[in-house]
C-alpha cells in the first residue's frame, strides 16, 4: 500500500549523520534534566545521596501515567546540585537485573503493559493524532510504526535496524500481543536497500501486519499525516498508538529481557558536526562532553531534534533528556554577504527556481541559522500552500491571524498543521507561520476548554 | 569591502536613539541592500530558504526590463527621465511613510516605480508622471498599510488617476516609434514630436495595423506595451522562475482569446479579428506584468483562474462595447475588487473538501 501525499520538501542540509553507531567513554556523572519536550517528572522517589541500580526510577511524572525517569548506570543521587536536573554521581556500569513487575509468570496484556511503563518503553508511545503519551490502559484503533524518519536530521531507521532486525521483529510480535485484533501499520520509505529487502522479506508474512509504503520527502514521517492518510483521524476514545524503531526495540527489551530502555542510538547530525554518525547514549549523558571536540565551527546553536521543528538546548540543560532523539548543530552566521541578493547563486539550492542552481542537482548546503532575508508583509508568492503537507493555506490563515479573527482561523483548519516547519522555511517574507499557528492552536484548544466548563 | 561593512557596524548605533532614530529604516535598507542581514532564526525552523523579498522582487525587475529597454529603444531618453522621475517620486513616498510608521523600507516600490512609466504614454510631462506616481503609491498602496497589504495594484491606480484627470494628455501624447539599429535610444523627443493616434483607436475607425509591427512594437502606444515579442520573452521569463503564476496570465489569455472567437462569430461587427487585439494595446504587458502581481490577485490557485477569467473577459468587452479603446487597466482594477471574495469562496471549497 502506497500513501498518496502532496507537497512536502527535502531542506538540502549538510551534515547527515553516517550509518555508524559510535559509542561513548563511560561518564563520570549524569546529569538528567527533570523536564523533556512531553514530560516532567515532578515526583522524585530517591533520597538525596541514595545508592540506586541500573534501571531503578528516579522520578515519576504524575500527569503522564507515571512515566518514570529511571537510572541509566548505578551511581549516587545528588539532588539539587544542578538546578532541574537529577545528578548521579560516581556512576558506575554494573549487571542490570531484570526488574520483576506482576507476577513474574503473568502473561496478561495488562501486566504487559505495565512491564512497558515501568521499564522506560511507553515513553516511546504517542497518540498519532496529538503527538500526547496514550493512557496505557487504552484500546488502541491501530498501531502505526515508521522505520523512516525524514526531518534533518533524527536517527536513521536503518542505522538502528541493522544487526537488529531479529529484535525488530520480536518486538512486533509483542506488540501485536498487547492487542486484540487491531491492525499494526508498519511504514517504510520507499527505497531500494538491501536492508530494506531484508525488512520486506522477513516481514512480509506476518498476517497482522500492514506494510505501508512513504516516499522519501519530509515530513512524510509524521505520525499525524500517516494516521489521516490511513482513515485514522482524531477520535478521542479511540487513540492510534505510533511509535518508531527505537521504540519497538524497546518492547523487545522490556518484555523479552525484563531490562530497563535507557539505552538508545541517537543522531548527531548537522552542518557544524565534526563526524556525523549515531551514538549510543543514556539519558543524562553530559552535553559538554558529546560536544568537545565535535563541533567543525563555533559558535554554533544546539538543537535537541531536528533542525526544523527541534528545540534550542539553552545553557541550562546539562545532559540529555530522557526523551532525546537526536541533536543537529548548526553554525551561527559569522559573515555577512556583500550584495547577497543579486548573486547568480549557483550553490545556494532554494526551493524556489530563482537562483541559478535551479539549472543544476545541488548536493546539500552547509546552512547556518541565518535567516537570510528581512521579515516583510506577506507577498502571496504562493509558495507555502504548495509546500504545505497537510493541504492547508498558511497565507491565508496568517492573513486571518493578524486581523486577529480566530474563528476564522479555525475554519480554515489550522487544527490540521502538524507544524513541520516548512511554511515558515520556503517564506521569503520570513514569516514566522509555524510558531503562529501552534500558537493559535493552543489559544483554540483553550477556548474549546473554556467552553466545555460548565456554567458556575 | 570588509571596510564597508565596519562602516555599517560604526554607523549603526547613531541610528539606535537619538535624533537620527528617525531615519533607521532608510540606515537599515541601504545597510541590507549592500550586505544580506544579520538575523538569525529565532525559533524552528531553524534553518531558512535563501529566497527573501528583495531577490524576489529582483527577478520581477528581470522580467520587466527587456519591455523597459525596447521602450527606450522606440521612444527615446524620454523613457529614461520617466523612470528617474517615477523612482525618485515613488522612492521618496515610501522612505517618508516607511519613517513615519517606524517600518522597513519595501522592495515593492522598485517593481511598482519601474512598471508605472511603461503603461503611460511617452511624451507625457514629467510633473504628471511624479504627480501618478505619488497618487498611485499613497492611495494605492500606503493608506492600505504598504506593499503586501495593498488591494489595488499601486502603478494603476495612478495610471487610473491620470487618464481621469489628464484625461487629453493621457490620450493624446504619442509618439512615433523609431526604427533602425539604435531607434531613439540616442534623441530626447521633446512633447512636438506627437503623432496621431494608437493602432486601437484606429482600429475603431477600421484601420489595422500590421500584425508584424504590433508583435516587434514599431507602433504607437505606452512606453513599454508596443512590443508583444520582448514582452513575451519577459513575461515567459517570469513565469519560469514562478515569480509569476501561469494559470492567472493562461486564464487572461485564454478567456480573451476563447471569449473574442465566440463573440466575433455572433457579432462581427462590434468584435475585431481576436489574434490582432492579442497583441495590440496593453493586454499582454497587463496579463504579464500586471495581472499576475501576487498581492492583488487571489492567493489561491483556483482563484487565479477566476481572477484571469474576469480580466480577460472584461478587456474584451471594454475594448469592443464602449467608449473606450483600451480596457486592461480597468479590468485588472475591477478584478483587484473581486479578488478578496474570489479567494473567500475558493477557500470555502476548499474546506468543505478538507472536512470531508
Amino acid at each position: 500500500m502506497r500513501l498518496r501525499t502532496k507537497g512536502g520538501y527535502n531542506v538540502p542540509l549538510a551534515g547527515k549523520p553516517t550509518g555508524e553507531i559510535r559509542a561513548l567513554p563511560e561518564p563520570d556523572a549524569l546529569y538528567l534534566p527533570l523536564t523533556s519536550r512531553r514530560f516532567a517528572f515532578t515526583q522524585t522517589v530517591v533520597e538525596d545521596g541514595a545508592e540506586v541500580a541500573p534501571g531503578e526510577v528516579l522520578a515519576t511524572d504524575p500527569a503522564n501515567f507515571d512515566v518514570p525517569l529511571l537510572a541509566p548506570r548505578a551511581g549516587t543521587v545528588r539532588l539539587g546540585t544542578v538546578e532541574n536536573h537529577i545528578t548521579l554521581e560516581n556512576t558506575r556500569r554494573e549487571m542490570e537485573r531484570p526488574v520483576q513487575v506482576g507476577t513474574p509468570d503473568g502473561h496478561s496484556i495488562e501486566v504487559k503493559r505495565r512491564r512497558l511503563v515501568r521499564l522506560g518503553a511507553w515513553q516511546f508511545f504517542e497518540d498519532a493524532n496529538t503527538g500526547r503519551l496514550p493512557d496505557p490502559s487504552g484500546v488502541p484503533r491501530a498501531v502505526v510504526v515508521s522505520t523512516a524518519r525524514l526531518e534533518p536530521f533524527g536517527p536513521r531507521g536503518d542505522a538502528q535496524l541493522a544487526g537488529r532486525l531479529d529484535a525488530f521483529e520480536r518486538g512486533l510480535e509483542h506488540l501485536q500481543s498487547l492487542l486484540e485484533y487491531q491492525p499494526i501499520y508498519l511504514v517504510v520509505p520507499d527505497v531500494q536497500s538491501p536492508l530494506a529487502r531484508e525488512v520486506h522479506e522477513s516481514l512480509r508474512g506476518l498476517a497482522y501486519l500492514r506494510i505501508v509504503t512513504i516516499p522519501l520527502r519530509y515530513p512524510f514521517d509524521h505520525f499525524a499525516l500517516l494516521a489521516r492518510g490511513l482513515g485514522l483521524e482524531a477520535d478521542p476514545s479511540r487513540p492510534v498508538w505510533a511509535l518508531r524503531t527505537e521504540g519497538v526495540l524497546a518492547v523487545d527489551r522490556a518484555l523479552t529481557a525484563c531490562r530497563a530502555c535507557t539505552e538508545r542510538i541517537i543522531s548527531f547530525g548537522g552542518p557544524a558536526a565534526r563526524e556525523p554518525a549515531h551514538l549510543s547514549a543514556v539519558a543524562g549523558y553530559p552535553l559538554e562532553d558529546i560536544l568537545a571536540g565535535a563541533l567543525s565551527e563555533e559558535p554554533a546553536r544546539i538543537i535537541n531534534g531536528g533542525a526544523l521543528t527541534g528545540e534550542t538546548i539553552g545553557e541550562a540543560q546539562k545532559g540529555l533528556d530522557a526523551e532525546c532523539a537526536g541533536l543537529t548543530v548548526l553554525a551561527e552566521p559569522r559573515r555577512r554577504e556583500l550584495f547577497a541578493f543579486l548573486r547568480p547563486g549557483w550553490t545556494r539550492r532554494s526551493y524556489s527556481v530563482c537562483f541559478l542552481s535551479a539549472l543544476r542537482r545541488a548536493g546539500p548546503e552547509p546552512l547556518t541559522t541565518a535567516l537570510r532575508g528581512e521579515k516583510r508583509a506577506c507577498i502571496a508568492c504562493g509558495f507555502c500552500e504548495e509546500v504545505c503537507p497537510a493541504r492547508i493555506m498558511p497565507h491565508l490563515i496568517h492573513k486571518y491571524l493578524y486581523s486577529g479573527a480566530l474563528d476564522d482561523v479555525e475554519r480554515l483548519g489550522v487544527d490540521l498543521c502538524v507544524g513541520c516547519g516548512l511554511c515558515s522555511y520556503v517564506c521569503p517574507s520570513k514569516i514566522e507561520l509555524r510558531e503562529e499557528f501552534l500558537e493559535a492552536q493552543e489559544q483554540l484548544a483553550e477556548e474549546r476548554q473554556h467552553a466545555e466548563e460548565p456554567l458556575a | 569591502m570588509r571596510v564597508l561593512e565596519r562602516l555599517f557596524d560604526r554607523l549603526r548605533p547613531t541610528f539606535d536613539k537619538g535624533r537620527l532614530a528617525r531615519a533607521r529604516p532608510l540606515f537599515d535598507a541601504i545597510n541590507n541592500f549592500f550586505f544580506g542581514p544579520k538575523t538569525v532564526a529565532r525559533v524552528a525552523p531553524h534553518v531558512r530558504d535563501p529566497l527573501d523579498v528583495k531577490r524576489y522582487m529582483t527577478m520581477a525587475i528581470v522580467g520587466i526590463a527587456p519591455a523597459a529597454l525596447a521602450g527606450i529603444y522606440f521612444f527615446g531618453l524620454r523613457v529614461v527621465a520617466m523612470i528617474l522621475v517615477s523612482y525618485i517620486v515613488g522612492g521618496a513616498v515610501e522612505v517618508l511613510f516607511a519613517i513615519v510608521r517606524k517600518e522597513e523600507i519595501n522592495e515593492g516600490f522598485l517593481v511598482t516605480g519601474l512598471i508605472f512609466p511603461l503603461i503611460l504614454p511617452p511624451a507625457l510631462p514629467l510633473w504628471m508622471v511624479a504627480v501618478g506616481v505619488a497618487f498611485g503609491v499613497i492611495v494605492g498602496k500606503e493608506v492600505f498599510g504598504g506593499t503586501g497589504r495593498n488591494p489595488f495594484n499601486p502603478a494603476l491606480v495612478g495610471r487610473c488617476f491620470l487618464a481621469i484627470g489628464y484625461s487629453k494628455a493621457m490620450t493624446s501624447a504619442w509618439i512615433e516609434p523609431g526604427g533602425g539599429w539604435i531607434g531613439r535610444a540616442t534623441e530626447y523627443v521633446g512633447a512636438d514630436v506627437v503623432s496621431s493616434a494608437t493602432p486601437l483607436v484606429l482600429a475603431k475607425q477600421g484601420e489595422f495595423a500590421p500584425l508584424a509591427n504590433l508583435f516587434w512594437g514599431n507602433v504607437t502606444g505606452c512606453v513599454g506595451e508596443t512590443s508583444a515579442a520582448v514582452i513575451l520573452a519577459g513575461g515567459l521569463f517570469l513565469i519560469l522562475v514562478r515569480v509569476a503564476n501561469w494559470r492567472t496570465v493562461a486564464a487572461t489569455l485564454g478567456s480573451f482569446a476563447l471569449l473574442g472567437l465566440l463573440l466575433r462569430s455572433l457579432v462581427p461587427e462590434h468584435f475585431g479579428p481576436v489574434g490582432w487585439h492579442m497583441l495590440a494595446g496593453g493586454l499582454l504587458f497587463g496579463a504579464f506584468f500586471m495581472a499576475t502581481d501576487p498581492v492583488t490577485s487571489p492567493i489561491t490557485n483556483g482563484g487565479k483562474w477566476v481572477y484571469g477569467v474576469l480580466i480577460g473577459g472584461l478587456t474584451l468587452l471594454i475594448r469592443s462595447l464602449t467608449g473606450y479603446v483600451e480596457g486592461v487597466m480597468f479590468a485588472i482594477l475591477l478584478a483587484n475588487i473581486a479578488a478578496p471574495t474570489i479567494d473567500e469562496a475558493v477557500a470555502r471549497w476548499r474546506v468543505r473538501k478538507l472536512g470531508k
